[in-house]
């Protein structure tokens, strides 16, 4: 199990960030990512795997009128 | 985005070996791999061109050796790729001497030949130009401002030895707005700018945090919120993802057909390509589209083919609140509106309210006097936008809006008027913007003390609040909805558009401390300010302007007869389901929130129940949050602002200060 913006979401070994943020259908493009703190650059998305407990912030930026 | 699977593919540049994307240059390969090649007119900022022909590399594939230019030729296929073998050499070195030739004193024409062990020409170029800042040909100035700024007021003039680079006749082009991009791209320094109507204190100033700008939306927009290509439609897809698309007057947050008027199909179907409808000349993000020959099939025009404003998300938006999925009707009620010189946000949530009332009950088709105006029906609404601008039947009554239907259909139909003050989305007169804010609290104070009324433009924090849960607590969201609100003044006291603040990231901002406030381009404000005044600014000094007016505002309404707590409230649909069928669909998220905020069992309650449960605490956090942002910001629990707040403002006017004493401030 890990925290996903304060909230549980199932682990299972290999879960990367690009899989949360499509389980969780996060479409907006303005992201920031952190795994316990530490920031994750965009481009890895695909291969960064979360480890199993973690607390995982997904922070949406502002957009629009 | 592109969606097709790009494959990497690994080619050899010098021994070296590197990986890329498939179609990447094989320059841009050899820079990642850490090999210099030179080059004169490349940018990441602009499509290649081969001009210079600096960049020249011998590439095998396999089959033939040949000499390319690695800016514009594409790794499709694994390669090798000298960039320093005798035959590179020899015609680079032939190139450096004609350019030498011609421009014998430019420090980086020389620099470049003299790298290559060239010192001098062996022959003089008939048009020689011996200015060291003289313009080398290299078209950089004109793909920025074709590529870049969309414009074409630079452009190559003349054939071989003439060939110049010239504005249209020779002459200073109106629709140059000066925004410095040719000359900042330019290597040589051969434009300068020398134009400053405005007279700034510091035109480089601005110039350079202005290009900061240009930069970021030219290489990152795409990838990000792509407000170059759709502008801000693609937020119809993204708030139907989070529940957040108003549908059917704000009783929903999705429906399975939003992908019927998602951005795609105006990118695809509607929007007339590479041609933006920009508020203003030389604004690189240009988010308003065009769509040109659109055949109207209403009203006064009917039959005729028009240029149509491309639609904004509030737009779009807008007719799915009226729980219409056609995107012909969104392009004609948005060319109407425009024509008529209405709102599309007050048509549209003005109009939802009338169909949810017919849906009830309360309206008919008598009462509408022969409108049948159901939810989905997009024929009614369009006669209801013309009756509106006619001034004619059932538009006479909906076009004066919302609050005054609410007191109109109880005064004459008989209707409840609690169950229209919570259907009917309006908050200090004026209809809410699109947005649906049931589950974010601090959005709900957002719409409720904005000052001109229920508009999401003084603070937007829904994804802060709902999403990133940032911000838990009231003094948290009294905070954002103090800095928010005042930050977003400035750009109105300023005259200066907001979506460059927050609709294009530069690359590190997550690195910062406060990537929501975007600092980078909060500095370039900053910059905009001193450049223009000679004042220098800071993120602080800026609110604190705002702060000023923002509380004179507040006073204003006060002095009009609004701008207390009673007027700070809202329809209790934004802040939570009001039907039973509302609160059914969303019955998991309701119950758990009744369990685990409430601390109630719902299992041995009735939906009629719940909802009142719901309602009694939602009403609560609502009323505690005011309490909160009323502190923050130096006024009475009443909302008026106190003699010492403005006193500190220096807005302490003996009109002022008496009108807030006469209510406790």
């Amino acid at each position: 199990m890990i925290r996903v913006n304060g909230e549980p979401l199932s682990w299972h070994p290999g879960k990367t960030v690009e899989d949360v943020i499509r389980e969780k259908n996060y479409r907006f493009p303005l992201l920031i990512v952190r795994i316990n703190g530490r920031l994750v650059p965009r481009e890895d998305y695909g291969k960064t795997e979360i480890p199993d407990g973690a607390e995982v912030d997904v922070i949406h930026l502002m957009s629009g009128g | 985005m592109m969606n097709r699977e790009v494959n990497d593919i690994t080619i050899e540049i010098d021994g070296k070996r590197v990986t890329v994307p498939e179609d990447t240059a094989i320059l841009d390969a050899a820079r990642r791999a850490g090999v210099y090649v030179p080059s004169l007119c490349s940018s990441d900022l602009v499509e290649p061109y081969g001009a210079c022909r600096l960049c020249l590399v011998e590439v095998d594939d396999g089959s033939r050796t040949r000499l390319v230019t690695s800016c514009n030729f594409p790794v499709r296929k694994p390669l090798k790729v000298s960039t320093s073998s005798d035959r590179v050499k020899r015609n680079r070195k032939t190139v450096l001497e004609m350019m030498l030739a011609r421009w014998p004193e430019v420090p980086l024409v020389k620099d470049l030949a003299g790298a290559e062990g060239l010192t001098g020409a062996r022959y003089v170029h008939p048009n020689v130009d011996l200015n060291p800042n003289a313009c080398v040909l290299c078209g950089l100035c004109v793909r920025i401002c074709e590529q870049g700024i969309w414009e074409k007021i630079v452009n190559f003039s003349g054939r071989g030895v003439d060939r110049s680079i010239r504005m249209p006749y020779d002459s200073l082009q109106p629709h140059c707005v000066g925004c410095g991009a040719c000359a900042e791209i330019c290597p040589t320094g051969a434009i300068e700018m020398v134009d400053d109507p405005n007279r700034p204190y510091d035109a480089e100033m601005i110039r350079k945090a202005g290009m900061r700008i240009t930069r970021e939306m030219i290489k990152y927009d795409e990838q990000q919120c792509d407000m170059r290509g759709v502008g801000t439609a693609h937020l119809v897809e993204v708030m139907d993802a989070y529940d957040l698309l108003p549908v059917e007057n704000y009783r929903f947050g999705r429906h399975e057909d939003t992908l019927k008027i998602e951005s795609r199909v105006f990118r695809e179907k509607y929007f007339s390509p590479g041609k933006p409808d920009g508020c203003w000349l030389g604004c690189t993000m240009s988010c308003a589209k065009a769509i040109e020959g659109y055949e109207l099939k209403t009203g006064p025009y009917k039959g005729r083919k028009v240029l149509v404003d491309g639609p904004e998300y509030e737009t779009v938006a807008g007719a799915s609140n009226m729980g219409i999925f056609d995107p012909d009707f969104v392009v004609e009620y948005n060319f109407y509106c425009d024509t008529y010189g209405l709102d599309t946000i007050s048509f549209s949530t003005l109009t939802a309210f009338v169909m949810e009332c017919y849906k009830a009950g309360i309206l008919d088709e008598e009462k509408t006097e022969g409108l049948k105006i159901p939810f989905g029906a997009s024929d009614a609404a369009m006669e209801l936008l013309h009756l509106i601008a006619q001034g004619r039947g059932f538009g006479r009554v909906a076009g004066k809006g919302i609050r005054y239907m609410k007191k109109y259909f109880v005064e004459h139909f008989g209707a409840d008027p609690d169950f229209l003050q919570d259907i009917g989305m309006e908050a200090k007169g004026m209809e809410y913007s699109e947005y649906v804010t049931k589950e974010s609290l601090a959005q709900q104070g957002g719409y409720g003390i904005a000052l001109k009324g229920a508009q999401h433009d003084e603070a937007w924090l829904i994804f802060m609040d709902m999403v990133n849960k940032q911000i838990p607590t009231f003094e948290d969201k009294a905070e954002a909805l103090h800095y928010f609100p005042m930050w977003r003044t400035w750009f109105g006291l300023c005259g200066l558009c907001k979506l460059p603040w927050n609709d294009i990231e530069p690359p590190d901002n997550a690195e910062t401390d406060e990537p929501a406030k975007v600092p980078e381009h909060v500095k370039g404000y900053c910059e905009f300010f001193e450049g223009m005044t000679g004042e220098p600014q800071t993120m602080d000094s800026l609110v604190r302007m705002s702060e000023k007016v923002y509380n004179f505002q507040r006073v204003f309404n006060l002095r009009m007869g609004f701008g207390t707590r009673k007027h700070d409230v809202i329809p209790y649909r934004s802040m939570g389901p009001v039907t039973v069928e509302e609160y059914e669909s969303r019955k998991e998220r309701y119950d758990s929130q009744l369990e685990e905020q409430v601390g109630l069992d719902p299992r041995n309650m009735s939906t009629g129940e719940k909802l009142a449960a719901l309602r009694k605490f939602r009403e609560g956090q609502y009323e505690k949050l005011l309490d909160a942002v009323y502190k923050r910001r130096g006024w009475t629990d009443n909302g008026v602002p106190t003699v010492e707040k403005l006193s500190d403002l220096g807005v302490d006017f003996p009109e002022v200060m008496e009108l807030v004493r006469k209510h406790g401030g």
